[in-house]
């Protein structure tokens, strides 16, 4: 049987995505962090080192690194590498960033989301399917047993 | 986020394109951030690198350039990805340098003024307590809020120049005075710090404060201000770090208890272990290096005097080679003084108007490199295309040259 867990959370950039979670315990950056030409993960320190953030529902609790995230992060956009949604348990304004101008100037929506209860950490998994919907501030992970 | 009838004008485009495009930038980023005004700033720092901007970065700055936009406050800007005025005998690429030169070309048609430094506050940019400014670069971010006791975010790429284009910035996190309490306390007991000790204690302090204001006690009295640039750098490199509370030093963190607002917080020793922990963490390789990198962030004319007296009478050994990097300004100052001279008499550079972390090094052919900075360790080591050997600039000098 297919469970539901729902997790509500706050709405910093509208839109839906579906996608696999990909899910660091970490601080995550993408300056010098992630391959913008490919979307593989390159920060040796992350637990997601190898990993490909493409079309991916990336989770991570906070940022960290060089100021120049958003950039980084808006050129994995541009060559079509960026993730399918981003969450965090701290507003990240790189993130913020990055992805209002990859709507600007790319025409790529990636809704982003915060403020999610530390539990939800704990229980989401790398390859769980997730829906993300931010008119109903939700996100649903679906889970097999 | 409220938005005077002025800032509404602005965003429906009646101003003109670069206007419109900050605007929405700022209202956007403003409201996602929890952000409930737009406020004046005094100066901005952006970003104009083309190593982290790449090509989506020159967009965004040709973008505001070629649609009339023109900075509203004073603008200094990071170092570029290559030494502006000696690129070539560096070994740049033609075609590389050229991508640099398109983002100089918009930063100068946006009236910044080319500064080209990350430590921009000890050359041509310096606020007042009190004032709030809106600077990208870490570093820079954490010594303004620390030392100088102005205000500002870390101001992300992108954002940084719709700060500086409207002269204001959304008001949110380290602009209001309950997000810069400190949340965590660090107690030093190292004694006489070495250059490497202040930059592994920033560190540390950057991998565990998490998003919590540090802050920090028991540093020596006659800490200095270099001392303290370069513990921030590294602090603000480990982690999301935008402030740290210098007991004693800080504008109104005259002890840990002022500085925390009276709460009692997670305590955290820091000694010769801690210390020795972080070090070997950020040591990667005992091989010989090929390139030494002294000075990210920027060091000044002070710190490179010390380091000509650190080269007097050396040679660098064959095989390696020593860049030390600092601002345009610091560099025709000691060409004046002759400082210049002495260093390069031990085979060592000076380079100016770029910075080891943005630069690109692999490309050039360095594999392995030396280094007393953190933060080029903690950003160089993170790619792990470069490897890096983290030792105090003492031991550096010894090693590399007779």
């Amino acid at each position: 049987m297919t469970k539901v867990i729902s997790f509500m959370g706050r709405v910093l950039l509208e839109g839906r995505a579906k996608g696999e979670a990909l899910v660091s315990r970490r601080a995550f950056t993408f300056a010098h962090g992630v391959e913008p030409s490919t979307g593989v993960v390159t920060d040796l320190r992350s637990d997601l080192s190898g990993e490909n953030v493409r079309e991916k529902v990336l989770f991570f609790p906070f940022g960290k690194g060089s100021t120049t995230g958003a950039a980084w992060f808006l050129e994995t956009v541009r060559l079509g590498n960026g993730p399918a949604a981003v969450l965090t348990q701290t507003a990240e304004p790189m993130i913020v960033t990055g992805a209002i101008l990859g709507e600007m100037l790319y025409g790529r929506k990636i809704p982003v989301m915060t403020d999610f209860p530390p539990t939800m950490a704990e229980i989401l998994r790398t390859g769980d399917p997730v829906t993300v919907e931010t008119k109903r501030r939700e996100v649903m992970v679906s889970r097999e047993g | 986020m409220y938005l005077t009838r002025e800032q509404e004008r602005i965003l429906s485009g009646e101003r003109g394109a670069a206007k419109e495009l900050a605007m929405t930038i700022l209202a956007k980023v403003g409201e996602a951030l929890g952000a409930d005004s737009l406020v004046p700033i005094k100066s901005a720092h952006v970003l104009a690198h083309y190593s982290s901007l790449h090509e989506a970065g020159i967009e965004v700055l040709e973008k505001f350039s070629s649609s009339g936009g023109r900075f509203a406050v004073p603008t200094t800007v990071d170092p570029a990805s290559v030494d502006l005025e000696n690129w070539k005998s560096f070994g740049i690429p033609e075609e590389y340098a050229e991508k640099q030169f398109r983002l100089c070309t918009a930063f100068a048609k946006l009236g910044g003024i080319p500064c080209w430094s990350c430590a921009q506050y000890q050359v041509c940019n310096f606020p007042k307590a009190g004032e709030t400014v809106a600077w990208a670069e870490s570093n820079s971010v954490v010594f303004a809020n620390s030392l100088i006791g102005c205000r500002t975010n870390k101001i992300t790429s992108g954002l940084d120049i719709a700060c500086a284009i409207m002269g204001m910035t959304p008001r949110f996190g380290m602009l209001l005075d309950e997000n810069r309490v400190a949340q965590v306390a660090f107690r030093s007991a190292i004694d006489r710090p070495t250059d490497l000790d202040y930059r592994s204690l920033g560190y540390y302090i950057g991998r565990h404060s998490g998003s919590r204001v540090p802050g920090l006690d028991g540093l020596p009295r006659k800490v200095s201000s270099d001392e303290l640039k370069h513990l921030g750098a590294a602090a603000a490199a480990g982690g999301p770090v935008t402030m740290i509370h210098y007991v004693g030093i800080t504008p109104g963190s005259g002890s840990m208890k002022s500085a925390s607002g009276g709460e009692r917080v997670e305590t955290f020793d820091v000694g010769r272990k801690e210390l020795d922990e972080v070090e070997s963490d950020l040591n990667q390789s005992e091989e010989k290096p090929d390139l030494v990198a002294l000075g990210v962030p920027h060091l000044s004319v002070y710190e490179l005097g010390q380091l000509a007296k650190f080269l007097e009478g050396k040679k660098l050994k064959g095989g390696t080679r020593m860049y030390a990097y600092t601002s345009s300004q610091a560099y025709d100052l000691l060409e004046r003084t002759g400082v210049k001279r002495e260093i390069e008499r031990s085979g060592a550079r000076l380079t100016h108007s770029t910075d080891a972390e943005i630069s690109p090094l692999k490309r050039l052919g360095f594999d392995v490199v030396m280094t007393n900075s953190a933060k080029l360790a903690e950003i160089v080591s993170s790619e792990g295309e470069v490897k890096i050997r983290y030792k105090p600039v003492a031991e550096i000098v010894e090693e590399v040259t007779s």
